[in-house]
C-alpha cells in the first residue's frame, strides 16, 4: 500500500514523514523518529509502557496508527522537562525511588503527566486509578504513588516551571 | 546527576544512607538503552516458528515457498544445524539410588517431535520482522498429534502419555534429603500428625521488557558477539558456546540495560544461539525480539509444585518431625537450573523452627508444558509457602493461635548459630522478637475491631502471618576490580548484573565511603565479557552481600595505593595522609593532591581488586503480617493491610531495600490472588496474554509498612544477609494464611489453593455454605 504523508509536532518540533498506513505509532516513534524512550511491553494495549501524549492525552501508542496522528501534538519521554533540566514529575520519581528497571517508567511518567494536568491535587485513590493501566513488575507501585503525590505538590508549589505542554 | 543536587562525599552517601540512584537520570529521561533499542546497520530480523501443539510428531514439507518470499534470507530447520547441541541442564542431581539422572536437553530446533506449545520448529530471518513472520507461517508442517501429559501430578500415572519413552511415569529425577529413618520413626509414634496438600501454582515471569537479542559475527575477529538482556554475561556465554561449538574466547556477550530479570533472564534460550548461527551464515547482524504472547510460552515458567506435607507433634503442639513430598513440574525439558530449584528449598525446609527430623522427597516430572526454572526466590518461596501454611494448619488442629505455635517451636535465640537437619548453619536470628515487633506494629490485637468494620460492608476479614527464613548469597565470591582513571574518577568492574535493583548505586556507595568520593566520580561497569573475564552474575540475592564486600575491600585497597603514591609526591608518610573529597591531603594542612594529580604522578595505573569469599549462605528472615478482605457476594479478595519486619543483617541503602521488598511482596500478592497459568487438557496455554493472565496493578496493592530489625550476619563480613528475594518468600504464605483465616472464621474452610480468584473463592464459599445447610 502507498505510504501516507503526515505532518505532526513531536516534543515541540515539527516533523514530517511518509509512513505505511499500518505502521503503529509506537513503531513510528521508536524506529522512524528514533525516540526509543517509548517502550513496548505488550503491543496489546494492556501494559501502558508505550504511553505517549497525543494532544495532551495519554494514549497507548501501540493501539494507534502513525497516520492517525497527522496534525497532532505528540509528547514522548524525551521531550519531558526543558533545556536539560528535569520536569518536577521526573524529579519526584527520582527522589522517591519510583522506578527500578526503568522499563515502565516512561509510560508511568506520561500517565502521571496527564493526571496532574487534570487534577493538581489527586487523592491516593485517584493516583492508583490513574496508573492502574500501567503495569510495573519491579516496584510494587508504592513508591510510584508516593512520587506522583510528591510531584503534585511540587507542581502546585510551582517548584520548577511546569512543562506539561511540551511533554 | 540532578543539577540541583550538591556534591556529597564519603559517609554521607556511604553504607546505610538513603542515596538516590545514579541509574535514574537516564531512565527518567528516556535515555535507558535496552536490548531492543540497540541498532545495527544492515540488521536482519528473525522470527521463530513455534509448535501450536503440546505433543506431536511432525515432518516439514516444502520450504521453497518460504525461502522464496520477499525479503527472506534464511529458513533454518533442525536439519540445517545438525550436530549443534541443544541447551543443556547444568544442575544434575544425585538421586536416591546414588545415580545421576539423565538429562533431556532443549534442542535448538525440534527435529521430529514437539513437546510443548511454543516449542521451536524453524527459525526464519528476513529484512523485516513482518516478512520473517509471514515466511514462518508459510512453512508447511505436518503434525501428527499425540496425547499430552499436562497435569503435574497426573503425569506420574502409569497410563499418562510419556514425554520421553525412556522415563517411566515421566519421572525426570527422584531425590531425597534429610534424615528419613529418624523421621519415619518419629511419625510412627507421634501423638499428633497434621497433613496438608498444596498446589504452588505455575507462574509466568512477565518482566516488562521482553527478551530479545542482537547477534553478530565478525570474520576479522573470528568470533561472535551477542547483545542480550541477561543476569550475568559470563553465565550466558558459558551456556551458549557449546551450542555454537566454539570456545569461550569466540563469544563476546554484552548486556545493556535490562528491564527486569527475576531469575528468568539468567538463562540461555535457544533463540540466542540460533540468531548467532544465522548471523554467521548470513554475514549480517540478526535481531530477534520476543513478543508478549511468545514470552508466555517460550520463557521458563516459575513454581508449579504439588506438595504434601505432614508434621508430627507432641500433645502440646511441639514439632517433632516434618515430612515433605514434593512433585515439581519440569515441563518438557530440563531447563538450565530446573532440578536445582526444588532442591534449593531443602536449604530452609524446616524454616525458623527447631525441628529435629525431616525427610524431603522430590520427584521432578516431565510434562508437555513450557519448562520451569528459577523465578524470584527459586525453590525457597515454595518451601516456605508450604511450611508456613502447614504451621497454621497445625495451630488450627491444636486449637492454638498462630503466634502461639510459632513461639513454642521457634529456634530460640540462644540456639544460634543453629545447624539444621540439612546441614545448613543459620548464623544469627531473633525469631520471636521479630514476630512480636511485627505484631505490635501491625496492631494484631486490634484485628477484631477492624474485622467488625469490614463486616459492616459485607467483607470477611482475615489476618495472617508468616515467619520466614531464606538462604541466599550462597558460598562463593564476586571479585571487584577498581581503577583510578587519569581524570581522578574511579572505575569499578564487577561481574554481577543489575536488572533494575540499583547495584550501581549500592556499589558506588561503598566506593564513595572508602575513598571519600562523590557519586558522580564513580563509574560502575558491568555486562561485557571483554571487560571482565569472569563473573558470577546476579541471582540468589548475592550481589550486595558478596559483591558489596568485595567492592568495599577493593576500594580500601585502592585508597591505600592512592595514599602511597601521594606520600612520595607530598613527601609525607602514609600515616599522615587522609582522603578528602576527591583529594589526598596531609592531615591538618592544606597540602593536597587531587586524585587526578595522583593518577598523573604514577607511571602505572593504580588498580586494586577486592575479593570476599563467603563459606556459607546468609539467612535473612523476618515476619510478614497482612489482612485481607473477601467480598462475600463476589468472592473478590483484596489485601488491605501489610506489615513487614525484616532482618536483613545490615542495610546498605534503605530506600533501595524497601523497593526490593515491595516489589517482591507484590509479585507474591499476584501469585496468591490473580496470576493463573492455565493449560487445558490438550496442553494449550489458555492464559497467554495480559488479557487472560491478570497481573497486579496499583489498585490491587495496599500500602506497606516496612521496617528492619537487623541482627548482623556473622558469616558476612559486613553483616549483610541479602534481600532481593525475601519479599517473595515471606509474602505468599502470609497472604494465604490471612485468606484462609477469613474464610475459616466465616465458613470453616481450612484449605484454599492459589490463586484465589473471585470465581474459585465464590465456589469454595458456596460449597461450604451448602455443606453447612
Ligand atoms: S505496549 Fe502498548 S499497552 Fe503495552
Ligand atoms: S520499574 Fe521495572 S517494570 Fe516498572
Amino acid at each position: 500500500m502507498d505510504k501516507v504523508a503526515i505532518n505532526l509536532t513531536v516534543n515541540g518540533r515539527n516533523r514530517q514523514a511518509l509512513v505505511p498506513p499500518r505502521m503503529l505509532l509506537s513503531d513510528f516513534i521508536r524506529h522512524e523518529l528514533e525516540l526509543p524512550g517509548t517502550h513496548v511491553g505488550c503491543e496489546h494495549g494492556v501494559c501502558g509502557s508505550c504511553n505517549v501524549l497525543v494532544d495532551g492525552k495519554a494514549v497507548r501508542s501501540c493501539l494507534m496508527f502513525a497516520v492517525q496522528t497527522d496534525g497532532a501534538r505528540i509528547g514522548t519521554i524525551e521531550g519531558m522537562g526543558a533545556d536539560g533540566s528535569l520536569h518536577p514529575i521526573q524529579e519526584a520519581f527520582w527522589e522517591e525511588h519510583g522506578l527500578q528497571c526503568g522499563f515502565c517508567t516512561p509510560g508511568m511518567l506520561v500517565a502521571a503527566t496527564e493526571l496532574l494536568a487534570e487534577k493538581p491535587d489527586p487523592s491516593e485513590e485517584e493516583i492508583r486509578e490513574a496508573i492502574s493501566g500501567n503495569l510495573c513488575r519491579c516496584t510494587g507501585y508504592e513508591f510510584i504513588i508516593k512520587a506522583i503525590r510528591s510531584a503534585a505538590q511540587k507542581l502546585r508549589e510551582g517548584n520548577g516551571a511546569a512543562q506539561t505542554e511540551s511533554a | 546527576m540532578n543539577a540541583h543536587t550538591p556534591l556529597q562525599f564519603g559517609k554521607k552517601i556511604g553504607m546505610g544512607q538513603a542515596v538516590t540512584r545514579t541509574e535514574d537520570a537516564q531512565f527518567i529521561t528516556g535515555a535507558g538503552r535496552y536490548t531492543d533499542d540497540v541498532k545495527r546497520d544492515n540488521a536482519l530480523h528473525a522470527a521463530v516458528l513455534r509448535s501450536p501443539y503440546a505433543h506431536a510428531k511432525f515432518t516439514i514439507g516444502d520450504l521453497d515457498v518460504a525461502r522464496g518470499m520477499a525479503g527472506v534470507h534464511l529458513v533454518m530447520t533442525a536439519s540445517d544445524i545438525e550436530g549443534h547441541p541443544g541447551i543443556t541442564c547444568q544442575a544434575v542431581q544425585q538421586q536416591i539410588d546414588g545415580t545421576k539422572h539423565p538429562v533431556k536437553d532443549i534442542p535448538l530446533l525440534c527435529a521430529d517431535t514437539v513437546r510443548h506449545v511454543g516449542d521451536a520448529v524453524a527459525f526464519v530471518v528476513a529484512e523485516s520482522i513482518a516478512q520473517a513472520q509471514e515466511a514462518a507461517e508459510a512453512i508447511e508442517v505436518d503434525y501428527e498429534m499425540l496425547d499430552p501429559a499436562i497435569d503435574t501430578e497426573g503425569a506420574l500415572a502409569d497410563d499418562a502419555p510419556p514425554v520421553y519413552e525412556d522415563r517411566p511415569n515421566n519421572i525426570a529425577f527422584e531425590t531425597e534429603h534429610g534424615n528419613s529413618d529418624k523421621t519415619a520413626e518419629i511419625f510412627a509414634n507421634a501423638p499428633k500428625v497434621t497433613e496438608l496438600k498444596l498446589i504452588n501454582n505455575r507462574l509466568v515471569c512477565n518482566y516488562m521488557e521482553m527478551r530479545g537479542c542482537v547477534a553478530e559475527w565478525s570474520d576479522e575477529e573470528d568470533r561472535y558477539t551477542l547483545t542480550v538482556g541477561s543476569q550475568g554475561v559470563h553465565g550466558m556465554r558459558d551456556a551458549i558456546t557449546p551450542c555454537l561449538k566454539v570456545d569461550k574466547a569466540q563469544l563476546r556477550v554484552i548486556t545493556p540495560d535490562v528491564g527486569g530479570g527475576f531469575g528468568t533472564k539468567v538463562f540461555a534460550y535457544r533463540e540466542y544461539p540460533l540468531a548467532l548461527l544465522a548471523a554467521k551464515a548470513l554475514g549480517r547482524p540478526v535481531k530477534w525480539r520476543c513478543d508478549r504472547s511468545e514470552h508466555f510460552v517460550a520463557d521458563a515458567h516459575g513454581r508449579d509444585n504439588v506438595v504434601t506435607m505432614r508434621m508430627a507433634m507432641d500433645e502440646n503442639g511441639r514439632f517433632l518431625a516434618l515430612d515433605v513430598d514434593l512433585i515439581a513440574a519440569m515441563g518438557a525439558y530440563l531447563h538450565q537450573f530446573a532440578p536445582y530449584i526444588p532442591t534449593l528449598g531443602t536449604t530452609i525446609a524446616t524454616g525458623v523452627y527447631d525441628i529435629p527430623a525431616c525427610r524431603f522427597h522430590i520427584r521432578g516430572v516431565y510434562t508437555h508444558t513450557t519448562p520451569t526454572d528459577a523465578y524470584r526466590g527459586a525453590g525457597r518461596p515454595e518451601a516456605i509457602y508450604a511450611l508456613e501454611r502447614l504451621v497454621d494448619q497445625c495451630a488450627r488442629d491444636m486449637s492454638m493461635k498462630p503466634d502461639e505455635i510459632r513461639r513454642l517451636n521457634a529456634i530460640p535465640d540462644s540456639a544460634f548459630p543453629y545447624k539444621t537437619v540439612f546441614g545448613r548453619t543459620y548464623d544469627t536470628g531473633e525469631v520471636t522478637a521479630h514476630m512480636d515487633q511485627c505484631m505490635k506494629v501491625a496492631d494484631w490485637d486490634g484485628f477484631d475491631t477492624r474485622a467488625e468494620e469490614s463486616r459492616k460492608s459485607g467483607k470477611l476479614r482475615g489476618i495472617g502471618m508468616s515467619t520466614y527464613i531464606e538462604a541466599c548469597a550462597f558460598a562463593g565470591s564476586e571479585p571487584a576490580k577498581l581503577e583510578l582513571k587519569d581524570d581522578g574518577t574511579v572505575q569499578l568492574l564487577i561481574g554481577t548484573q543489575s536488572n533494575g535493583q540499583g547495584h550501581k548505586t549500592a556499589y558506588a556507595q561503598f566506593v564513595a565511603e572508602a575513598l571519600d568520593l562523590d557519586m558522580g566520580s564513580i563509574e560502575v561497569r558491568q555486562g561485557d565479557t571483554d571487560e571482565l573475564e569472569s563473573g558470577g552474575g546476579t541471582g540468589g540475592s548475592r550481589s550486595i552481600p558478596l559483591g558489596g564486600v568485595s567492592v568495599q575491600r577493593g576500594s580500601q585497597a585502592l585508597a591505600e595505593m592512592i595514599k602511597e603514591a601521594a606520600a612520595e609526591k607530598l613527601e609525607a608518610s602514609v600515616g599522615d595522609l587522609e582522603l578528602s573529597e576527591g583529594s589526598v591531603r596531609i592531615v591538618g594542612t592544606d597540602r593536597k593532591l587531587t586524585f587526578a594529580d595522583v593518577a598523573a604522578a604514577t607511571s602505572e595505573t593504580l588498580k586494586a581488586t577486592g575479593e570476599f569469599k563467603q563459606a556459607e549462605a546468609t539467612y535473612p528472615n523476618g515476619t510478614h503480617i497482612c489482612e485481607v478482605e473477601v467480598d462475600e457476594a463476589t468472592g473478590e479478595t483484596q489485601v488491605v493491610k501489610y506489615t513487614i519486619v525484616d532482618d536483613f543483617g545490615a542495610t546498605v541503602n534503605p530506600i533501595l531495600l524497601a523497593g526490593q521488598v515491595h516489589g517482591g511482596v507484590v509479585q507474591s500478592i499476584g501469585q496468591c490472588i490473580m496470576e493463573e497459568t492455565v493449560y487445558d487438557d490438550d496442553g494449550q496455554l489458555i492464559s497467554a496474554s495480559f488479557m487472560d493472565y491478570r497481573m497486579p496493578r496499583a489498585e490491587d496493592i495496599p500500602d506497606f509498612h516496612f521496617e528492619t530489625r537487623n541482627v548482623p550476619s556473622t558469616t558476612n563480613a559486613l553483616g549483610i544477609k541479602g534481600a532481593g528475594e525475601a519479599g517473595t518468600i515471606g509474602a505468599t504464605p502470609c497472604v494465604m494464611n490471612a485468606i484462609v483465616d477469613a474464610v475459616y472464621r466465616s465458613h470453616g474452610i481450612e484449605h484454599v489453593d492459589m490463586p484465589v480468584t473471585p470465581q474459585s473463592m465464590w465456589q469454595l464459599m458456596s460449597q461450604a455454605a451448602k455443606k453447612a445447610a
